[in-house]
């Protein structure tokens, strides 16, 4: 004789099996935005940033050029009054000028010698010549100029 | 056919077709795999080929397009003189410029019809009185077929700016370097000239070129399709390198005194040319080398390209007299005679074949050597060449510089001629001995009295002092050491012969004093050769010495061609009487003695104050030369060349 089978019904079979399940919380929603936000500053940051170093760069460049430009005109100008002093210096001009003026050409040049002693001989004078300033103008001729 | 079977068969065919639908699919894939690869492949290539094989190529058209290089002309060196004074600089000047283009219209690329921006007659006549030009000519050149001309080139830097100004359409203003030479027509052709483009032609400017020019810079520049700079694009700047200045040897005071006594004379006497120099005895630096006509070289398309030539190293002629000096003192320096050497001179000798004359007819005489250069004795002095013989006098004169060039380096300097003693027939000796038959420059002539002023030590000439570079302080040029050619003795017995031929009794050149120092020198008076053989009728009238006469300083030579009067010691000597004195009071050197006492000046000076205040009694308008020692000469100078 056999034993009676058993079985266990088909429904209590499957809810063994079933995990135990269990709630679990709600996941917290992403701020997509905000990291949209963020990223979008930090690009306009980032744009700006460089616009603004290239505006300042630019600014300067401009700056530069017309400080360039100001030497430029400077040099210019020291130039061209060089040539003029020299142009005014110039002993023709000169000699023009004093004629103009009613001046006329010296004569011979006159020497005299002493035949004697005069009373201020005797005394010892030291006569220098006021020293004379450097023309900026001119080039340092020697060790004495 | 069973129902089973059918089923399992009819299950198959999809699966069959589902297989070869597959494959299809795969084989397309693969094929579309394969072209996107190939596609993929000539991309890669192509990036390869421009990113590796031509990338130094892309590269340089990009800088080609993108990249502009801008040439920044150098500021030539100035020119100074030996004080510092500017004779020579450069200035920035206006350059203007048309493209004629823009008075044609014409088409865009899209077809559409651009008018002109002007018209050029509008556009010439609102140019033509600011560039002084002919409406006519501008018209021409703006109408001409071409992308650029030159309206004007190196104007006035306000004149750019007023043409800036005008907006005229097709109308641009340029900036470029201009040369300019604030003495106008001082020292003009030592100085010379540079051209259009800023290179020296002649003169100095010519010589120191290389020196002058400096180094040209560049600007490299970004720039956008329109134009425009690229603000913050690359900007890389290498600065022109300015030309090194040049320091000359000339006194622009004594220059100046020279031009002016070189044009007086010409003007006086009627002649072709005059030329002067000065020299430096203890350096044989030329302090003034003057020559007349002379011309401007900022103005010197209005002058005569014959006015350019410095005429006291290109041109020559003949030293007549003034050679004297050298004959006696070579035959001094071979101990032949003395000064006191005594020769019976008639007024004529004849040698070989040709007959030599004194300039004046006069009685078999006793002269002493100093009474020969004294009275300019043509045939005392053959007389005196016979004892030296024509190998020491060939020796000798080139001894002292003639026959060759000087060593001055200055373009298109002359050697003047003197034939070697082999070469020499039998009126060679007498007819060189007075200084015809050999031809000098005036620089020569001047280095062989320095050479006799210097006590017989003969240096090479020099007409630059040096250069001055950026640190402003100047780098002298190098200098020779001496070559003697008579001793110290014989120079100064010489030195004391040619004070006599100025101040003594018979001397010639009287006029050639200075009033308080010591003059020593010689006249001139020779023919000049005719281009068709012999001697023409025409004259060169010399005159060269030295003061103070004791302690030369300072050495002038002076030559007037073809002048009326001939002779050199009516004509030339006055002018060395004028440059020397203005160069000894540029120099500072103190008169030597020669003047009057204060007890004289004060005489002299009661008497013109008796003569005014008598003048004044009488009401006569005062003299204007009184006071004023003239001295008419005895009787004409000797020097006349030789009767042949």
């Amino acid at each position: 004789m056999s034993a009676p089978v058993t079985t266990r019904p088909v429904r209590e079979r499957v809810r063994e099996r079933r995990p135990s399940l269990q709630v679990v919380a709600e996941p917290r929603p992403r701020h997509t935005l905000t990291y949209a936000l963020v990223i979008v500053v930090l690009l306009g940051a980032a744009v700006f940033g460089a616009v603004a170093l290239n505006a300042l760069a630019a600014a300067e460049a401009v700056e530069a050029r017309s400080l360039e430009r100001q030497v430029a005109e400077g040099e210019r100008t020291y130039a061209s009054l060089v040539a003029e002093v020299s142009a005014l210096e110039d002993p023709g001009r000169i000699r023009e000028a004093a004629l103009e003026l009613g001046l006329v050409p010296s004569g011979p040049a006159r020497h005299l010698e002493l035949e004697r002693s005069l009373p201020a001989d005797g005394a010892v004078v030291e006569t220098r010549l006021p020293e004379t300033t450097p023309d900026p103008v001119k080039p340092v001729l020697s060790a004495e100029r | 056919m069973t129902g089973p079977t059918k089923r399992r068969r009819l299950s198959r065919v999809p699966r069959i077709l589902g297989r070869r639908g597959d494959q299809v699919a795969v084989r397309r894939i693969r094929w579309l795999l394969g072209v996107y690869g190939l596609a993929l492949l000539l991309v890669v290539g192509q990036l390869v080929h421009i990113q590796v094989v031509q990338a130094d190529e892309y590269a340089d058209a990009s800088v080609r397009q993108r990249e502009r290089m801008i040439e920044l002309p150098a500021t030539r060196g100035r020119i100074y003189d030996r004080d510092g004074d500017v004779l020579a600089t450069s200035v920035e000047g206006a350059t203007i410029y048309a493209d004629p283009r823009a008075y044609r219209g014409g088409e865009t690329p899209d077809g559409e019809l651009v008018p002109p921006a002007g018209d050029p007659a509008e556009v010439a006549a609102a140019l033509a009185p600011i560039l002084e030009r002919d409406v006519d000519d501008l018209v021409e050149r703006l109408e001409r077929d071409a992308h650029f001309v030159y309206l004007a080139r190196q104007l006035d830097h306000e004149v750019g700016d007023r043409i800036r100004q005008l907006e005229l359409p097709g109308v641009g203003v340029l900036v470029e370097p201009k040369r300019v030479y604030p003495g106008n027509g001082l020292a003009a052709q030592v100085v010379g000239f540079t051209g259009i483009d800023g290179y020296g032609l002649q003169g100095i400017e010519a010589q120191y070129d290389s020196v002058l020019s400096g180094e040209p810079g560049t600007l490299l520049l970004e720039r956008a399709p329109g134009g425009l700079d690229i603000a913050s694009g690359v900007r890389e700047l290498v600065h022109s390198e300015v030309g090194t200045d040049v320091v000359v040897t000339l006194d622009r005071d004594i220059q100046h005194a020279a031009e002016v006594a070189a044009a007086e004379a010409l003007e006086r006497f009627d002649a072709k040319g005059a030329t002067v120099l000065a020299l430096d005895v203890s350096t044989f630096e030329i302090l003034a080398m003057a020559s007349t006509p002379g011309f401007d070289p900022n103005e010197r398309s209005e002058g005569e390209a014959e006015a350019w030539r410095n005429r006291a190293i290109t041109d020559m002629f003949e030293p007549g007299s003034t050679q004297k000096a050298m004959t006696i003192a070579a035959a001094l320096e071979e101990g032949l005679v003395t000064p006191t050497t005594e020769f019976t001179v008639k007024d004529r000798i004849r040698v070989g074949s040709s007959t030599f004359s004194d300039a004046h007819p006069h009685p078999g005489s006793v002269w002493t050597v100093g009474q020969i250069m004294e009275r300019s004795s043509n045939v005392g002095t053959i007389q005196v060449a016979q004892e030296l013989g024509e190998e020491r006098l060939d020796a000798y004169l080139r001894g002292f510089g003639l026959g060759s060039t000087t060593g001055l380096e200055f373009p298109g300097e002359a050697a003047g001629m003197l034939m070697g003693h082999e070469d020499w027939w039998g009126s060679s000796l007498p007819t060189i001995a007075i200084g015809h038959g050999v031809a000098v420059t005036l620089m020569q002539l001047a280095n062989a009295y320095a050479t006799i002023a210097n006590d017989g030590l003969a240096m090479t000439p020099s007409v630059v002092r040096g250069t001055v570079g950026s640190d402003g302080r100047l780098s002298p040029r190098p200098t020779g050491s001496g070559q003697r050619v008579i001793g110290e003795d014989t120079a100064r017995v010489v030195q004391d012969m040619l004070l006599e031929a100025v101040s003594g009794e018979y001397g010639t050149g009287a006029l050639a004093a200075v009033p308080g120092y010591s003059v020593a020198g010689k006249t001139g008076t020779a023919r000049k050769p005719d281009p068709e053989g012999g001697y023409s009728d025409r004259y060169v009238a010399t005159f060269a010495g030295f003061a103070p006469a004791h302690d030369p300083q300072i050495v002038v030579a002076v030559m007037v061609d073809e002048p009326y009067p001939i002779w050199g010691g009516i004509v030339a000597a006055p002018v060395f009487s004028e440059v020397m004195e203005a160069a000894l009071i540029a120099r500072r050197i103190p008169p030597d003695g020669s003047s009057p006492s204060l007890s004289e000046a004060l005489v002299r000076a009661q008497a013109v104050l008796d003569d005014l205040e008598a003048a004044a009694e009488e009401g006569e308008e005062p003299d204007e030369d009184l006071g004023v020692p003239v001295e008419e000469p005895a009787s004409p100078p000797a020097g006349d060349p030789a009767s042949q």
